[in-house]
This record gives structure tokens, sequence and C-alpha cells, in this order.
């Protein structure tokens, strides 16, 4: 008896060290990358005399600008997790938004609760544009690159022929838009509620399951009786919506909606988001990989204002060979991991 | 038989195309010569408008003044073009409005003006520059082409003095760090703009001081450099052209601090609101409008130099004249270069003075003050006087 206690409590204690092991291992890797970023791009900072976050407006801009990044990498990674490449995100974004603010204007003219209403209608919009894309992907039976194209470009039309191709501008400026664009507060708050609703919807909903069993192995899925056709109109609809908060950001931070994007001109919303979406999924491993999105983009914001800092001697052409390259570094690193941690063990 | 039949068909039905052919050839000379001798009064006339900007303000109260005001009191429609974005689009519209029967071009984009006299002479279509002029070497060049009528708008030396006083407007206020907006550089008048806020700032740039020298080096490196800014206030950043970095960009300017947000154009479209936000005072070279009235009596805008909506009116007129037939020349015999200066205004009574009194109802530039040089007998001078008298 006393064997089996002395071998319960050494088991029991080994376990618990076992588990502590685990934790510090996933704080470890969840926080690395982050904390090291934050680091260099803070040293490079002061040894220049400056201060990455000096000020209130650029940790306004700070915490915009996250939110801006996490909203499109969580969108992009929902899909393209999927093996469905969706071009069409930044159309969405740009119509959702366009279309919000010309009816938040013509039935607010600019008053209060302006941006409180173009949210709420930007997001409706975007839900719905979103559907419309999964719906044409769905009926045509196109490969999602090809029919997302070309949603793009009508989308694009769409907005062109709103606007006459100049930018919206009177029906975005306004005190209530001001508001937001003047503190951090509403753009943390949509980062909280998005963040929490996405990791609700993704991992502890039967659409998350069946979402997450589709992205695992789809025949084998579809098999065991789960439907793809409405899992993937989901997965549009909220890429739409979270496009559509998107549209509503980058209004907020440009104080303009540019509805002259013809010809693809909205791709590049999309393409912010590359980078952090790889950081986020290494992320992801040792914690929840909508947190790990989360993380990337406050490393991106956090390089986005080192470059604001340096903004008279790194201009915006390097600063985009910049992002390429670390991207390429990044890819690199992961797809030669295995090699590494080989060398490593060796 | 059959075959015999068929041949003088044919050459039946090809003399009759022949003849309808030569007789629509006829009708549409004959239309011609009818809409040039009448010069636009009895028939309407068509004015193609070539367009840089369609979004600022500025730009909606032109083309509200054209299309609102001008066309319902003369005989005349107006086309506009997209927003143009380089000289391959500017050749394009005006062929595409001289293939639609217009007359004239009036010119508010700048991307490549030589090219755009030289369309308009392959075409023969009237010329006329209404924002900008064009720099000395090119109007020497271009100013006795049959079929440009003429540049009524701000000089370059107008344009550098107008950012010189914006600039010491800021700096006798204080100003010790500035941010610089420049626009949409190289177009000449920006580039004037800016060299001018840069002497204005009392800053020499590559170690020049003079217009000259310093718009010559803004031409060569397409911006401004700022390693080559010296002086006592300090440019903490430059930015200019509108597009996806432009919003980090200005973050960056904001970041920094300055005491005044300086812009040589568009500024006050693209940023007021966040130059508000943000409490930096800002000034830039403009027009009247409801929302820079706005920021100039609730914002922080404190100094606009700019033109009004009807101040391309005159410009109008003399494409009227050439286009019914009274080819309007200077003392030369030259197509006409009229400097039209900018109103200034540094508080919101100053500013009201020009917008209230400037509106698509009653224009500055209204019918009867447009009417004392519409007509067969107008010079030079009435043209000259008119313009200098507003």
């Amino acid at each position: 008896m006393r064997l089996i206690k002395y071998c319960q409590g050494n088991l029991k204690g080994t376990s618990k060290a076992m588990g502590n092991k685990v934790i510090f291992r996933k704080c470890i890797g969840t926080l690395a990358i982050p904390v090291i970023a934050g680091l260099i791009l803070g040293v490079i900072c002061l040894v220049n005399g400056k201060a990455m976050i000096g000020n209130r407006t650029s940790f306004n801009n700070f915490v915009i600008y996250a939110a801006i990044i996490m909203i499109t990498t969580i969108a992009l990674s929902i899909n393209l997790n999927s093996g469905r490449f969706d071009f069409s995100l930044g159309a969405m974004a740009i119509l959702s938004s366009g279309v919000a603010a010309k009816v938040t204007y013509s039935v607010l003219s600019g008053g209060k609760y302006s941006a409180a209403l173009m949210l709420g209608l930007s997001l409706a919009a975007g839900i719905l544009l979103g559907l419309i894309s999964g719906l044409i992907y769905i009926i045509l039976r196109l490969p999602p690159i090809i029919s997302s194209l070309g949603v793009t470009l009508i989308y694009e039309g769409i907005l062109y022929t709103m606007t006459g191709g100049s930018y919206i501008m009177g029906e975005v400026q306004n005190t209530s838009m001001a508001k937001v664009s003047g503190s951090w507060i509403p753009a943390f708050i949509i980062i909280v509620v998005v963040l929490i609703t996405m990791i609700i919807l993704f991992d502890h909903t039967k659409f998350g399951y069946e979402y997450n069993a589709l992205k695992s192995g789809q025949k084998v899925a579809v098999n065991t009786g789960i439907r793809e056709i409405p899992n993937a109109l989901i997965c549009y609809a909220v890429c739409g919506g979270l496009m559509g908060i998107v549209g509503f950001l980058n209004t907020v931070r440009n104080a303009n909606i540019n509805g002259g994007q013809l010809g693809f001109g909205s791709i590049s919303i999309m393409f912010t988001a590359f980078l952090p979406m790889f950081i986020g999924s290494y992320i992801g491993r040792y914690s929840n990989e909508k947190f790990g999105y989360l993380l990337a983009a406050i490393c991106m914001s956090m390089l986005n204002s080192t470059f604001a800092v340096f903004a008279n001697t790194v201009n915006a052409s390097m600063q985009s060979i910049i992002n390429a390259v670390l991207l390429v570094v990044f890819l690199v690193y992961l797809n030669n991991e295995h090699l590494l941690k080989k060398g490593v063990k060796q | 038989m059959k075959k015999k039949l068929m041949k003088w068909l044919n050459v039946g039905l090809v003399s009759v195309l022949l003849v309808s052919m030569l007789a629509g050839c006829g009708k549409k000379s004959d239309e011609g010569s009818e809409t040039k001798s009448d010069g636009g009064k009895g028939e309407t006339v068509k004015i193609g408008v070539l367009v840089a900007d369609v979004s600022s303000e500025n730009a909606m109260a032109f083309s509200a003044y054209y299309n609102d005001y001008v066309a319902k009191e003369y005989n005349v429609e107006f086309q506009f073009t997209d927003a143009l974005e380089d000289a391959a689009s500017e050749k394009a519209a005006i062929e595409k409005f001289a293939s639609q029967g217009c007359q004239g071009i009036i010119s508010m984009s700048s991307s490549d003006r030589a090219l755009q006299i030289e369309t308009c002479e392959e075409y023969e279509v009237y010329y006329a520059v209404a924002t900008g002029m064009l720099d000395d070497a090119q109007y020497e060049e271009y100013k006795s082409n049959e079929f440009f009528v003429g540049q009524i708008g701000a000089s370059m030396t107008a344009e550098y003095e107008t950012g010189l006083d914006m600039a010491k407007y800021f700096v006798e206020k204080g100003a010790k760090k500035v941010a610089i907006y420049g626009a949409f550089i190289p177009n000449p008048m920006h580039v004037y703009r800016t060299a001018g806020v840069l002497a204005g700032l009392g800053c020499t740039y590559g170690g020049a001081s003079d217009q000259e020298g310093i718009a010559g080096q803004i031409f060569g490196d397409q911006g401004v450099d700022l390693s080559k800014v010296a002086g006592d206030v300090e440019v903490v950043a430059y930015f200019q052209g509108y597009g996806d970095t432009t919003a980090d960009e200005f973050n960056a300017a904001s970041q920094a601090a300055p005491d005044a947000f300086i812009s040589v154009g568009m500024g006050t479209t693209f940023f007021a609101q966040q130059l508000n936000t943000a409490e930096i005072p800002f000034g830039d070279i403009d027009s009247f409008t409801s929302s820079n009235s706005e920021a100039m009596k609730n914002g922080k805008l404190e100094y606009i130099a700019a033109v009004y909506g009807s101040s391309i009116g005159p410009v109008f007129a003399v494409m009227l004249d050439a286009i019914n037939g009274n080819v309007i020349r200077d003392e030369e015999g030259n197509a006409l270069s009229i400097n039209q200066a900018y109103a200034v205004a540094t508080n919101g009574d100053e500013f009201d003075e020009y917008f209230l009194k400037d509106n698509s109802d009653s224009p500055i530039f209204d019918k009867e003050t447009l009417d004392a040089i519409v007509s067969d007998t107008a010079n030079f001078e009435d043209v000259k006087s008119l313009v200098e008298a507003h």
C-alpha cells in the first residue's frame, strides 16, 4: 500500500512538473515573437533618441492599425486555411464602407451617432457582400481564386459607379467619426469584441467544429455528414462582416474612401495581412490561433509605429521592401524549421 | 442573264453607296462650317474640360459653376473627364472630345500641357488653361499656336509668392517645427508653391534660397529631400501625393507634433479632420468652400490662399469668343497669359468675404460680368482689366 501511495505521489509530482513545463513552453512560444520584436524595435528607436510610441496620437494610431491588421488577418485566414484564396476581401471593405457612408450621411447628415450607424451598416453590408461572393463561388463552381477575382472587379466597379471615381469625403468627415479616430478606446473595444466572437464562433460552436473538421480533411468530414456548402457560405459571410469592420476602421484612419480603385486597386488591403497571418499561425501552435493573430497584429503595428518614427529617412517604398523581406525571411524559416530542429538535436 | 443582272445590281448598289457617302460628306462639311461661323450662337457649343481632380470641393465648385450656372446662362454644353492620371489619358480625352464635336478644350489637368496643345492642334480644337499655367519656356514655345487661346491663372511667380507668404505667416506666429505636404509634385504649381514655403520658412534647399534655385532642385528631386533643407525652422516631416501609404505618412507627420502643417494643395481636403482632431494648426492653398469655412471657424485651419468657384469664368469667356470667331490675342499677337492672384483669409470674416459672395446662384463672375468680354469686339485689355478687378 505504501509503495502504491509513494508511486502515486511521485507520478502526481511528475505530471505537475510536466504540466508546468508545458505551460511555460506555451507562454514562451506565445510571447517570444512579440517581445523580441518589441525589444528590437524599441532599442532601434532609443539608440536614435526617439520613442516608438511617443505621444497620445501615436498610441491612437497604434491601436487603430493593430485592429485593422488583426481583423483583416482573421478574415484572410478563415477562407485561406480551407483552401479558398479570396482576393475580394479589400473590395468588400471599400464597397461596404462606401455604401454605409452614403446611407449614414443620408440619414444623419454627419450628425451624432454617425460613426456607430456607419459601423453597423458597414458590418451588415459586408455580411451581405460576403454572402454574395460565397454564392457566386458555389453556384459557378469555379476555382475560388478565379471567382474572387471576378467578384473583386464587380465590387470595385459598383463603388466606382456610385462615386464617379472620386473620394467619399464629406460623408465621412464629421465630429462623430473624428471622435473615433481621436481615441484608442473604440478600436480597442472592437478588437476585444471581434476576438471573443471569433474564438467562440470557431472554437466553441457546431459551425466551428465542422469548419475545423472540413479544414483538416474535407473528404472525411463530408463523408461523416458535415454539409460543406452551408459551412462555406457562413465562412464567406463572416469574412464579409469582418471586412466591413475593416472598411469602417480604414475610413476612420484615412478620413475618406477612395472610390476610384479599379483594376484590383483594392487588393493591397488584403496583402497587408499576409505576414501577420504566418506569424499568427506560428504563435497559434502555442496558444489560440486567433489570439496569435492579435499578437501578430501588435507586432505589425509596432513595426508601423517605428516606420512612422523614421519616416523622413525610411520612405514608403523602403518600408514596402522591408515588409516584403520580413515576409520572405519568415517563410524561409517556416519551410526549413524541421531542418533547424534536426540540426539542433544532432 | 442572271450573272449580268447581278453585275448591274452590284454596280447600282456601289453607285448608290458612293453617292450617299459623298452627300454625307458634303452635309457634314456644311454643318461644320455652319457651327464655326455661327460660333455657338445658334447651336449649342460643346466644350470639353480636362480634370485631374474630381474629389476636392475645389474641383466640385468648378464643375458646379460651369454645369449649373454657365451652361444655363449661355448656349453651351460642358463635358468633363474622369480623374486624369497621366499624359496619355489627357491625350485620349482630347481625342474623345474632338470626336464628339467639342470645339474647345479647357484644361484643369497638367500632366503634360505641351502634349495637350499639340493634340488640340492636331484635331483643330481651341485650347485654354484654367488652373495653373505653362512654365515660361513652354509658353514661349506655344504662345503663337493658333489653337492656343491662352491661360488665366496664377503665374509660377505668383505660386511661389503664395507659398512664401503662407510660410511667413506661420513663422511670424512662432512656428519652430513644421510638416509640409507637397501635394502632387512634380506638378509645376505645387513645385513653385513648395519652393515658396521653404523660402518663407527661411530655409535653404541644397544651398539655394531663390525661386528658381529651389524650384529647379525640387523638379530634379521630384519632391523635397529633407537632408537638403537647412534653416532655423525644422521641417519634421514631408510627404506628397495620395495613395496607399498616405495615411501612414500623415500619421508619421502628426506624431512628430509639428507647430504647423503647411500644405501646398488639397491638404484641407485630405487631412482637415485629422488635423483638427490632433489640434495641429494648418494652412493650405485651396479654395473657398463650405468645409474650409467650417475648418477655419471651428477647426485649426489658420491660413488659406484660395480661388473661388467662378474664378474660371474669364477663361470660359475667352474660349467662347474664340469659338465665335474672336480669338483674343495680347499686344504682341500671342496667346493670352493673365495672372490671377489668390485671395487670402486668416479668419472666418475674411473667409466669408469671398465664400458668401461666390455661389452657384450668383457667382462673382456672373453673366453680367462675363458679358463684358463675351463679344465679337472684346480685346486683351478688356479681359485683363476684368480679371485684375476681381
